[in-house]
Formats: C-alpha cells, sequence, structure tokens
C-alpha cells in the first residue's frame, strides 16, 4: 500500500498546482511528500482578509485511512485553533475524516473554517471567550493579529516592522491596562490577568477591580 | 430467572414457524425485556452468600445468541440476516426499540441506518428482493434469505465488472489507480477498487476497534453489511476475527446483563443479571470469574481489578480515590504542616520566624506553641511560653483536626501493608516451593503429604485480600456496635492468618515436621473458617441493609 499512499499524494500535489482557480497552495518540506506546507488567503470579509496562512501538514503513514495532521504554522486569533500552538479543532482532521477527502478538500475546509468559527467548540478557551463576550472586540484582535503575523494590511499602511503593541495583541483597552498600572503592577502581568479574566465589553462591568487586584496577586 | 420463562423463550426459537405464521404481534409480546436470552445460571450449586449468581460465556455462545437475534428480526421484519444485523447494531441491540421504529416508518429506519440510500430508486433487483420477503412466506429460512443475497451481489458485482463507465477510464479516488482490477460499492454505489476497502476496513478494525463501517464516500451513512466486509476481508482472516470479535464486544457492552472479561486478549463474556441494576450493588459484590482461566476473576459491578469482597463497589471506589488523593499527600502534610489554630487552614512553614501570621484570618500566632501572638508580647524569635492556657487550647484544636487525618492513615497504612504482602507473595511461593522439597528430601512426607504448605500460603494470600478491604470497609462504616462487630472479625482473621504466615516462614526442624504439618493444617482450616466469617457476616449485612456509612455512599441513601 506504501506505493499507494505515495501515487496518492503525488497526484494530489500535481492536482493543486494545476488548479489555479482555488488560490491553494502546496509545497514541500525537506523533499518529502510527506511533510508538506499548504497555504491559503485569508477569506474575504473576515477579519482574516488579507493574510496568508501557512498550514504544517503531516502525512501519516496509513494516509488517506486516516486523516492528515495539521496545524497552522502562522499565528491566528480564531476560536478553533490554539493561539499558542497552532492546533485546530475540526471534525473533519478527526472522526468525521473520510479516504476520499483531500489534502486541498482540507484546507478549503480550514478555510471556511475562518468564515465560520465555532465558538461553543472552542480549541482555544480565551479567545473563544473572546469572541462570545464581544465580537467587535475579537474581530479587531483577529484583524490584528492578521496584519502582524499573517502579513495582512494595516491601518498604517504597511505592517513590516511595525511595533507589536501587546495591548492590541491581547485584545484589551489601553485604558484598562494603564489603570492597572499604575497601580504598580508589571504590565506584562496586568496583560495577562486581564485576558485570563476576559476583561473585555460587557465583562468589564461584571468584574469589580478586586478581583483582578486578586488575580494580580495570584 | 424463572424457568417456565427460559422454557418459552426456547420454544419460541425452536418452533418459530408456528408462532409466526399465527401472529408476528405474539413474539413482541414474549419477550418483554430484549436482553433477557435466558442465559441458564449455576442454579443447582449451592452459593453463599457472598458469592454471586452468574455463568461464563465463550464467544461461540454468545454469537449463538446473536444469530438468534437476528433471525429473530430477520423473520419478522422480513430483511436478510445481514440487514437485520445492522438494524439491531443500530439499535445497539434494543430489539423492542428497533421494531416500534420498524413498524411505524420501515423506510426511515432503514435510511437512518446506513442500509439503503435515502429516496433514491432502489436497483430493480434490490427492490424486487425485498417485496418478496415481505410477501413471500414469512417462514423462509436465512440461509435461503441470504444465499439469495449473496446470489444477487455477487451478478450486481459481475455487472459492475463487465460495464464500467465508457466514457473516461475509471480511477479509485482513494489510491488514484486507474482501471484497478477488482471494485466493490455498498448499496450507495460509491465505487472504491477492492485493496483500498480492505486498506479501509482493516484500519477500522485494527487502529479504530469499530465494527460499524460506512462507506468511504464524504457524509456517506451507508454501513458494511457482515458479508461484505467478509468478502473484503478474504485474505486477512485475522482482522476478519477481530471484526467478530468487535461485533460480540458491541453486543455485550449494550446488554446491561452481560460484561467481557477485562484480562488481554480474554474472549470471554459474563452474564450475572442479578449484578445488572445499580441499586443490586449496595447488597451484593459480583466478583466473577470468567470461563477462560481461574485466574480471570474480575468485579461485575465496576472497574477496579481485584477482588474487593468484601466491601461493595460505591464504597471501594470512593476508598481508592481518597487513597490516590490524599495517601503521600496526607504523609507530606503530616510531617510538614500544622494548621492555623482558629481557621484551621493548613499551613507550611518554609522559612522565617516563629511569627506567623494567617494568609487567609490574619490570625497572629507562634508557630512553636500554636498559641497567640499577643501573649508573646516582646519576646520575639523565642517561644517560652509553651504551658500557657491559651496555647494548650489552640494545641488542642488543632490535634482535633489532626485526628481525622491520622484516622485515615490508620486505615490507610494497614491497608497498603496487606497490599505490599500480597505483592510478595510471588517470592514467597518461591520460596516455599524450595521449602517443600527440603521436607520431601529430608522427612518421609511424600510429595502429596507436604502440599499442606502451598494450600496454606493460597489461604494466607486469599485472606489478606479480605483483610485489605477491610479496612477500606471499616474506614468508611459509622462507629457503633455493628462496626465494633465487623472489627472484631477482623482482628480474629487477622490474627490468625499472621500466625498462619509465622508457621509457614518458621525454620525447618527434621523432628518437629509432623508436628509442624499438624500445626499448618490446623491453622489453615481455622483462617479459612475466619475468612468465611468475615465475608459471609459483611455480606449478609448488606442484603440485611445493617451496615451504616459515616459519609454518603453512592447508592445508598
Amino acid at each position: 500500500m506504501a506505493d499507494a499512499r505515495l501515487r496518492r499524494v503525488n497526484k494530489e500535489i500535481a492536482d493543486c498546482k494545476n488548479d489555479k482557480s482555488s488560490h491553494i497552495n502546496i509545497e514541500l518540506i525537506d523533499n518529502s511528500p510527506f511533510h508538506l506546507k499548504g497555504s491559503f488567503k485569508g477569506p474575504e470579509d473576515t477579519p482574516y482578509a488579507g493574510g496568508h496562512f501557512d498550514v504544517d501538514i503531516v502525512i501519516p503513514e496509513s494516509y488517506p485511512f486516516q486523516p492528515v495532521k495539521m496545524k497552522f504554522l502562522t499565528k491566528i486569533y480564531h476560536p478553533n485553533v490554539s493561539s499558542a500552538s497552532g492546533a485546530i479543532c475540526l471534525d473533519i482532521l478527526k472522526d468525521a475524516w473520510s479516504p476520499v477527502l483531500t489534502l486541498k478538500s482540507t484546507l478549503i475546509s480550514l478555510q471556511s473554517l475562518l468564515c465560520s468559527p465555532e465558538p461553543n467548540d472552542p480549541q482555544d478557551a480565551e479567545v473563544a471567550k473572546h469572541y462570545l463576550t464581544s465580537k467587535a472586540s475579537f474581530e479587531e484582535t483577529a484583524r490584528y493579529w492578521t496584519m502582524v503575523y499573517a502579513g495582512g494590511p494595516g491601518k498604517t499602511g504597511s505592517a513590516a516592522g511595525q511595533k507589536q503593541d501587546e495591548v492590541a495583541m491581547a485584545g484589551l483597552e489601553k485604558a484598562h491596562v494603564d489603570q492597572f498600572e499604575s497601580l504598580g503592577f508589571e504590565r506584562g502581568k496586568v496583560i495577562d490577568a486581564l485576558r485570563r479574566l476576559n476583561y473585555r465589553g460587557a465583562n468589564v462591568a461584571k468584574i469589580n477591580d478586586d478581583r483582578v487586584v486578586e488575580e494580580l496577586l495570584k | 430467572m424463572s424457568s417456565d420463562y427460559e422454557n418459552s423463550d426456547n420454544e419460541y426459537f425452536e418452533d418459530d414457524d408456528e408462532i409466526m405464521d399465527e401472529d408476528d404481534g405474539s413474539a413482541s409480546d414474549m419477550e418483554v425485556d430484549g436482553f433477557d436470552n435466558g442465559y441458564k445460571t449455576i442454579g443447582n450449586k449451592r452459593l453463599k452468600s457472598y458469592e454471586v449468581d452468574y455463568e461464563p460465556l465463550s464467544q461461540k455462545q454468545i454469537e449463538d445468541t446473536m444469530k438468534n437475534e437476528i433471525d429473530y428480526i430477520s423473520g419478522l421484519c422480513g430483511v436478510d440476516a445481514d440487514v437485520a444485523s445492522l438494524l439491531l447494531r443500530y439499535f445497539d441491540w434494543n430489539r423492542e426499540k428497533l421494531v416500534d421504529k420498524y413498524m411505524d416508518n420501515a423506510d426511515g429506519v432503514k435510511t437512518n441506518a446506513g442500509v439503503s440510500p435515502p429516496e433514491k430508486p432502489e436497483p430493480s433487483t434490490a427492490s424486487s428482493s425485498q417485496i418478496e420477503s415481505h410477501t413471500g412466506p414469512r417462514r423462509s429460512t436465512r440461509r435461503a434469505n441470504s444465499s439469495e443475497a449473496q446470489k444477487q451481489s455477487k451478478t450486481k458485482a459481475i455487472i459492475e465488472r463487465i460495464s464500467p463507465p465508457v466514457e473516461e477510464p475509471y480511477m479509485c479516488p482513494i489510491c488514484c489507480d486507474y482501471n484497478p482490477t477488482d471494485t466493490r460499492s455498498l448499496a450507495c454505489e460509491h465505487k472504491f477498487c477492492s485493496s483500498c476497502w480492505s486498506e479501509y476496513i482493516k484500519n477500522k478494525v485494527r487502529n479504530e476497534a469499530e465494527q460499524w463501517i460506512t462507506c468511504m464516500a464524504e457524509d456517506c451513512n451507508i454501513a458494511a453489511p457482515n458479508q461484505f466486509v467478509q468478502d473484503v476481508l478474504a485474505e486477512d482472516p485475522a482482522v476478519w476475527n477481530r471484526f467478530k470479535e468487535l461485533l460480540v464486544r458491541h453486543y455485550v457492552a449494550s446488554n446491561k446483563n452481560l460484561k467481557y472479561c477485562p484480562y488481554p486478549s480474554c474472549t470471554y463474556t459474563v452474564s450475572c443479571p442479578s449484578a445488572s441494576s445499580k441499586s443490586s450493588l449496595t447488597t451484593i459484590v459480583p466478583i466473577v470469574t470468567c470461563g477462560a482461566s481461574p485466574t480471570h476473576k474480575f468485579c461485575f459491578g465496576c472497574n477496579i481489578d481485584d477482588d474487593h469482597r468484601p466491601v461493595v463497589c460505591a464504597a471501594a471506589k470512593l476508598w481508592l480515590q481518597k487513597c490516590q488523593d490524599d495517601s503521600e499527600t496526607a504523609n507530606w502534610i503530616k510531617t510538614n504542616t500544622k494548621e492555623c489554630s482558629k481557621c484551621q487552614s493548613t499551613i507550611e512553614k518554609n522559612g522565617g520566624c516563629n511569627h506567623m501570621t494567617c494568609k487567609k484570618c490574619k490570625y497572629e500566632f507562634c508557630w512553636v506553641c500554636m498559641g497567640p501572638w499577643s501573649e508573646h508580647g516582646t519576646a520575639w524569635y523565642s517561644c517560652n511560653r509553651y504551658d500557657e492556657k491559651a496555647s494548650i487550647e489552640a494545641r488542642d484544636a488543632q490535634s482535633r483536626s489532626r485526628a481525622s487525618l491520622e484516622r485515615y492513615l490508620h486505615y490507610y497504612n494497614r491497608w497498603a501493608n496487606h497490599e505490599q504482602s500480597a505483592k510478595l507473595s510471588v517470592e514467597l511461593y518461591a520460596k516455599t516451593e524450595k521449602k517443600m522439597e527440603e521436607m520431601q528430601m529430608t522427612s518421609v512426607l511424600t510429595w502429596i503429604e507436604v502440599q499442606f504448605m502451598k494450600k496454606a500460603l493460597d489461604e494466607v494470600s486469599k485472606c489478606r485480600m479480605t483483610l485489605k478491604w477491610t479496612y477500606a470497609m471499616a474506614y468508611y462504616l459509622e462507629s457503633g456496635n455493628e462496626k465494633e462487630l465487623f472489627e472484631d472479625n477482623q482482628r480474629d482473621l487477622e490474627r490468625a492468618v499472621e500466625e498462619l504466615s509465622e508457621l509457614i516462614e518458621s525454620p525447618l526442624d527434621t523432628d518437629t515436621i509432623t508436628d509442624l504439618r499438624q500445626k499448618v493444617t490446623d491453622k489453615t482450616v481455622y483462617v479459612q473458617k475466619r475468612n468465611e466469617i468475615v465475608l459471609e457476616d459483611t455480606a449478609q449485612g448488606f442484603q440485611d441493609g445493617r451496615w451504616k456509612w459515616n459519609c454518603s455512599v453512592d447508592g445508598f441513601d
């Protein structure tokens, strides 16, 4: 069966090269057809628009009878993708896998996952909470991450070389961070604590300052 | 299980035709509980109060029962055996639910269960045969039915092979092979090459332990019938056997009267209807042995891989949980911490002076005497007020809270001690073996006459197991007369076991060997009796509801 696996993967790579319409790109990492890098553009009308996302692809031994292993190489702010490791929570990469699915169709599914996040089945609980609390604030952060990490368009034009703003990165308000920093806490710690508490949108009113200080003292 | 019930059950399967001809409905009336398959239990053997009634069953026996179920559904619904098997598996072998839904909407059930594709005109051969089996003589046996189906599928396969799509060469979408030698498809007609099917099924069976194999196409829920799986796996009998085992496992898992033997690669099942309900587990400890080997002993009621008699599953589980959480931690807490004398928070002192301020209640006290710091005045860094009344009180409060920890450790240490001894028993067996050989050489005793040693050792290990769990039991028993009686029995057994242990391990003396033999034999009998008493009395107590717990135990009110 080993040659069938190779034949299939080679065909999939070739198909992807020939297909210009889907804008899905697959290339080899370290010359093995079983370790690939897929990439696609962030879908329009989403906070990911304009970004260029790389995905690490590992073809398992028993492919296509076992799902491919995929994770984001590009950092992305999305409820179903780990903001730290890039691990993806998507049913077709697990039990809903079918041998007829291909690398291309899977990457397209990933692309559409960016259009329709499922915060109720999250990979990254903090991001999902952010999404559910304030979608506008979440989108702003996601857009910012797209700009910083995925080369997306920034408000100020060129994103390259721009100093990363930790506060925007965490999807927080500068005023809130400044408020607690002025109490004498380290800025990094304040950002961490506020992120953990999901200090955003309507939640700000629900969390009193004592709770924040308690978290900061932990 | 009443005997007339069994009879009716057997009668039913034997005189299948008769009943079917009379009335379909009567069959389901008789079988109110779909899972009572009339397993006979060891009824004639007299059971002790701590033993349960159960029956070990081989894979073959379960397969036969499954076949009966399948035949029943096959006849009732007028489908072939493979379809009946799929339907039953889809409904987790709940026959009543299946019949209910099927009579309501046969096509809908078939679509949901992945037997036939939704709202697509059936290929003429298949549909005609179905109509035939509906209208034809209901009695048509399984054999005839399945051979018919086989013929049918064969002709279908042949048609496929001789007439490939003309326009473009067929390529298997899985392995990208053009014109594969052989292709197969399920009822949905999604065609794939046979070697891909084989790899796919092998992967499902081997790696995912899955008995429900659906079509490889995306979002296609059509399930592979057994015949299809068998055909595909024709060259892999090992995988096919594994698949059959998975079918049995699924059946067993769906039936609460049955449990699969947890020992690795064992294929036996145990039927124990008396322990099938959760409430029954408050009165019995269903330790069973599967038919494969007497060492395959396990509890039917829970996952503890130990003979945890006499204590019931819920309490045993509670105890193990506690041990896992607490034992090491508790030891550490005992040696390294003290409790705040005011709010009882546990405090570890890891440096600094003896002036402690409780983080929680802000109480200030002295670490040495546990008395309030205010009374220490200016005597910082040294405590000279050990005997003051306040500090005595504080130490009293502390010792009270320590007492519960001490109590737990008392039981835990004894429990662990017996467990440790049980672990060492392998060594002890080897040692005893040697001793027995020595005896045969130095004395007039024959091989058969020295077996008393092994017998004694067997008894000791068995009793250590009982003793071990009596400590878990005693920990949760409410103090009172009942508990005292329990502990008296426990003490008698423990003393006897230790004495016997000592006798077994005592050095051999040629002159007194007959004397020793007498002593050991007597003691073994005594120990055996004490063990019986503990087990029987405890089991009887559960049946009478005599035991009261000092905390809430799952299942007891």
